[in-house]
């Protein structure tokens, strides 16, 4: 998964002034006309769904792409911030308030679990997200407080209105996005690729791997856990089986992955895949997605580790080469 | 609690330690020699179980002699999916990410594939001796996990044999300790990996055939059986087969007494919590602590 | 500081994906609008994969069969078309996620132009579907989920076919005090609760405690804990059952846990005077897992193939030629009859509109059905409310219903007998 240029490669992307910006941000306003242009639900929904797994993918990015910690329990930020907005947005407060406070809450627990582990190196540290995880898992089952293995239903006093809930996505991705460009073009995020390519070298030339580190974790978990509460109050129902689960971890590594590990349209298009692509699979082949998925994960790693945006880019190579002969 | 309940916890307790022991070796060695975290071990076990059930239906064999012949199956499996995918993976000392997705995407190809072949229904094995009990002293024990425990005894100390006299096994440790000092040895790296991966399969196998006596399964199967074997992993180091029986003690005794003095629905978080616990305090797991105290100054 | 024509390409192609992975599921569905009623659009979101998948797997069974019937004489009268219109089933497999659930109903009610939508297997999912009833202002009809949570919240379109599992909890109590009343019992027996951490274990465990306070000196709790499901293990609350030494164990689990945890409780060399799992018992599955391991374990379920009626017996038959087997417990027949009571509220009701068909649901009656006391109709809060039958297994294979005494089959044996 070596992706060494793919910091500056990302940074020229979005240079001011190119085409390059000018399309995405016409793609962007196609996408914000979409609740006005009179479509149908269903489609707002599918949007909805792919912008909080692009969410999550971006913020997983941030961690596992440019600083290189591969954590396989990220569920439980996405859990966290789904609950804890739940529990505001019950309590009368605000939703945007409760997405804020989400955030606070999810980067005071990405310190406490980043602190210790951390420390730990190569599958370790994986393992031992995965542990983190599933411990909040099942507390969260066995907590009343919280409804228990019954779930939690969320009750707004406000109508449903699904404009909003589609634009409080389109924001926070809109959001998401822009942070891991800017992180791409900084120092901060140079360095973050300095301790993923080799972590003492980095240290030796006065990268702090450990403030590195929590502050990426800190931000991609905020992300996460607003992405989670945002999604927790489209549904009006969470369960900590579902947001806190494995296998939700699992899509939010398969994401950036599958899109393009450490680019900053990779989790994009891993986002879109899932959103879309996959609802479109289980509708068309309940008996088969899984095999489907499992197919393309192998190809994926086998024949191409640099994801989607990895094939367009040797594709691209091969036409500029051939061109220029 | 009566003393004769404390030892049937107890005793409990060490024949599921037996379980979980068969069950991790796979893991276990596959990860030390080649440093792939086996995501799809829980889709061979389950893969295992399923032969297991398919000779009982079919040829009505006895599914411990389904078992033994798991072991040898899957072996031959294991180095299949080792020569069709796993040796293109690109070598490390550390485990990358690329290892764990392929091993999850195989997971989920294996899982679909007992759902396409077998559909959803859990399925069991049931004869004569599913419910046939042994005395041993004042207790009760089950005669199916008795023997489940003996094969996992008997495995391991042949496991550790294996490492400690053959040429394979040696070069097995070699790999584990330092891949690159190995090669300078002149261990055939890749040949070793693929005996290894195919070892690794058959044990998962072999696990699987055997769970599959105990426990009903269906495509789904192992999911939380591979998490313990995470646990067991961490608590019991990678050096040896007395690594992974010891971490399959320690998780089988928090998980079966701790659940006395904690109520039932948080088993699960023992495990974890223990597994957290351990990572911080001892990173390098028990083993290495003992391992600390024996080596020459 | 040109652009070079390489990242140009590359955000040409990402715009342009998304753009098109967005906009083209949308396009499809435009053309629908102008069509004429050519089908009832019945939605179905149930799981077919993933833990829930066997009950799942019935209860679709149990629809189809419905559905198929139905079509074969016809389909639904609908008075406001003037003529007979079959029936569309659109079916997900939700794979027992809560989220996907909610999605396929979502996706079902708004871009498939579902009429009702049927579905949400066991609580979780249920919960999660129900939430979009009243959101779209579809009926939504579910014949898996009894968690009485998901009817108390006021909402105007769920329907549930299932009656609560408190009233599973009492009917079992009831039943016991039955069984003590015929001398196989004594009184004041002591009862260990074995809950499932879900709504359906703690409703389980609420009923059976209720009645109990309401019937002073009837029997005493002397353990009641909750289990995680899908543990692979029981050792360590089997022991603490054995440890509390009760008369009764009433456990409250999902399929695959019963299958688990009766084993070992075998194994463990385990006795109690009456034994329960909830709502699971005589499913075939549990017999071939553990033989005569479950003779005399007794359930409190929504059906059962054995209830004397000449409807259920036609049931059963018809399920029999369809499919090959009998109908396994309860999972299909609530699902069937869930169908044909929608039927029966559309031609009531004379359109198709949802609202005239949520309406219609709050006052038809389906005599002749299928269910314990051959009529199904919604409460007011939607929940219906048939009388629970209580089976108990018996050796060869056989399944008694023993309670309550009009529908009896046989006798209840208790206390279970000990060999050797």
């Amino acid at each position: 998964m070596r992706a060494a240029s793919s910091i500056a490669a990302a940074a020229r992307w979005v240079r001011p002034g190119g085409i390059a910006i000018l399309l995405p941000l016409a793609a962007w306003a196609v996408l914000a006309a979409v609740p006005w242009i009179g479509v149908e639900p269903n489609l707002v929904r599918l949007l909805f769904i792919t912008f909080i797994w692009t969410i999550t993918g971006i913020a997983w990015n941030l961690l596992g792409g440019f600083a290189g910690q591969v954590s396989f329990g990220f569920a439980v930020f996405y859990g966290l911030g789904a609950y804890t907005t739940a529990l505001l947005i019950n309590d009368g407060v605000h939703p945007y308030l409760a997405f804020g406070a989400s955030a606070l809450v999810a980067s005071l627990a990405s310190l406490i679990v980043g602190i210790p582990t951390f420390r730990l190196r190569g599958p370790y540290f994986a393992i031992a997200t995965i542990g983190v995880s599933e411990t909040v898992r099942v507390i969260m089952t066995n907590l009343a407080i919280t409804g228990g293995a019954s779930g939690y239903r969320i009750v707004e006093k406000r109508p449903f209105d699904q404009a909003e809930h589609f634009y409080s996505a389109l924001v926070l991705l809109t959001v998401s996005f822009l942070l891991s460009v800017w992180i791409a073009r900084s120092k901060f995020g140079l360095g973050l690729v300095a301790i993923r390519d080799h972590e003492s070298a980095a240290a030796d030339v006065g990268v702090n791997p450990l403030t590195h580190k929590l502050a990426v974790h800190g931000l991609a978990a905020a992300l996460a856990a607003m992405a989670g509460g945002v999604f927790a109050r489209y549904a009006a129902f969470i369960h900590p089986q579902g947001v806190f689960a494995f296998n939700t971890s699992v899509y939010i590594v398969l994401i950036p992955v599958i899109g393009g590990l450490g680019t900053l349209w990779g989790p994009v298009l891993g986002g879109v895949i899932f959103g879309i692509v996959e609802e479109q699979l289980v509708a068309t082949f309940p008996e088969a997605h899984l095999l489907i998925y499992g197919a393309l994960l192998i190809l994926i790693v086998l024949l191409e580790p640099g994801g989607i945006i990895g094939i367009v880019r040797k594709v691209s190579r091969h036409r500029r080469l051939r061109s220029a002969t | 609690m009566a003393a004769l309940d404390w030892l049937n916890v107890l005793v409990a307790a060490i024949l599921l330690a037996g379980i979980y022991a068969v069950m991790s070796v796979g893991m276990t060695i596959i990860y030390g020699v080649m440093k792939i975290v086996n995501l799809a071990h829980a889709g061979f076990m389950m893969l295992g179980a399923y032969f297991a059930y398919e000779l009982f239906e079919r040829l009505h064999l006895d599914p411990l002699l389904g078992a033994f012949l798991a072991f040898p199956v899957f072996f031959v499996i294991g180095r299949l999916v080792y020569w069709l995918f796993v040796r293109w993976l690109p070598v490390s000392d550390q485990p990358t990410l690329a290892s764990l997705l392929l091993m999850f995407g195989i997971w989920l190809v294996l899982q679909n594939l007992a759902y396409l072949v077998w559909g959803n229904e859990d399925r069991s094995i049931f004869t004569s001796r599913t419910f046939l009990t042994s005395q041993i002293g004042p207790l009760t024990v089950s005669t199916l996990r008795l023997v489940a425990f003996a094969v996992a005894v008997v495995s391991l100390l042949v496991l550790e044999l294996v490492l400690r006299w053959t040429w394979f096994g040696r070069s097995v440790r070699a790999l584990i300790q330092n891949r690159y000092a190995g090669q300078l040895a002149g261990v055939d790296t890749r040949r070793t990996a693929s005996l290894t991966f195919g070892l690794g399969i058959a044990f998962a196998g072999m696990a699987g055939a055997l769970l599959a006596s105990l426990y009903s399964f269906n495509p789904d199967f192992g999911r939380p059986f591979l998490i313990r074997s995470f646990v067991i992993i961490v608590l019991g180091g990678l050096e040896s087969a007395s690594g992974v029986a010891l971490g399959a003690v320690v998780l089988a005794l928090a998980e079966t007494v701790g659940i006395l003095f904690v109520p039932a629905g948080y088993q699960l978080a023992i495990s974890f919590g223990l597994l957290v616990v351990v990572l911080l305090v001892l990173p390098g797991g028990l083993a290495r602590l003992f391992a600390r105290k024996y080596r020459p100054a | 500081m040109m652009c070079s024509p390489r990242s140009v390409g590359l955000s040409l192609f990402c715009s342009a994906a998304w753009m098109a992975l967005a906009v083209a599921p949308g396009c499809k569905r435009e053309e629908k609008k102008a069509v004429a009623v050519e089908a009832i659009t019945l939605g179905v979101v149930l799981p077919i994969t993933g833990r829930e998948a066997k009950p799942g797997q019935y209860q679709k069974e149990g629809i189809e069969l419905a559905i198929k019937q139905i079509n074969q004489a016809g389909g639904v009268t609908v008075k406001s078309v003037g003529r007979k219109i079959p029936f569309k089933e659109i079916f997900y497999d939700d794979g027992s996620d809560q989220a996907k659930s909610a999605s396929f109903v979502e996706r079902t009610m708004s871009s498939d132009g579902a009429v009702t939508v049927i579905g949400g297997y066991s609580t979780a999912l249920g919960e999660a579907e129900s939430v979009m009833a009243d959101r779209y202002k579809v009926p939504w009809l579910t014949p898996g989920a009894a968690a009485s949570a998901i009817f108390n919240r006021g909402y105007q379109y769920a329907f549930g076919a299932l009656t609560p599992v408190d009233v599973l909890g009492s009917t079992t109590a009831e039943f016991l005090q039955y069984v003590v009343d015929q001398g196989k019992l004594k009184k004041g027996s002591t009862v260990a609760l074995a809950l499932e951490n879900t709504d359906h274990g703690i409703d389980y465990g609420n009923g059976i405690k209720h009645w109990i306070e309401k019937h002073p000196g009837s029997f005493t709790v002397v353990f009641s804990e909750t289990f995680d499901l899908g543990s692979p293990d029981f050792s360590g609350l089997l022991q603490k059952i054995k440890t509390a030494k009760a008369d009764i164990l009433l456990a409250d689990a999902h399929l695959q846990d019963y299958i688990t945890m009766h084993r070992q409780y075998i194994q463990n060399g385990m006795k109690h005077l009456m034994i329960s799992y909830g709502a699971r018992g005589p499913e075939s599955d549990a017999r071939k897992a553990l033989g005569d391991g479950v003779d005399y374990v007794f359930a409190g379920i929504w059906w059962s193939k054995s209830l004397p009626y000449p409807q259920a017996k036609q049931f059963t038959k018809d399920y029999q030629e369809a499919y090959g087997r009998e109908p396994d417990s309860w999972y299909a027949a609530t699902a069937y009859d869930s169908v044909r009571l929608l039927v029966k509220a559309i031609e009531t009701a004379g359109s198709l509109d949802k609202t005239a068909i949520r309406d219609s649901l709050r006052t038809t009656e389906l005599s002749g059905s299928i269910l314990p006391g051959q009529t199904l109709r919604f409460a007011a809060n939607g929940q219906a409310q048939n009388p629970f039958v209580i089976v108990q297994n018996k050796p060869g294979g056989k399944v008694d219903i023993v309670f309550p005494k009009d529908a009896a089959t046989g006798d209840v044996i208790a206390p279970i007998p000990t060999s050797g």
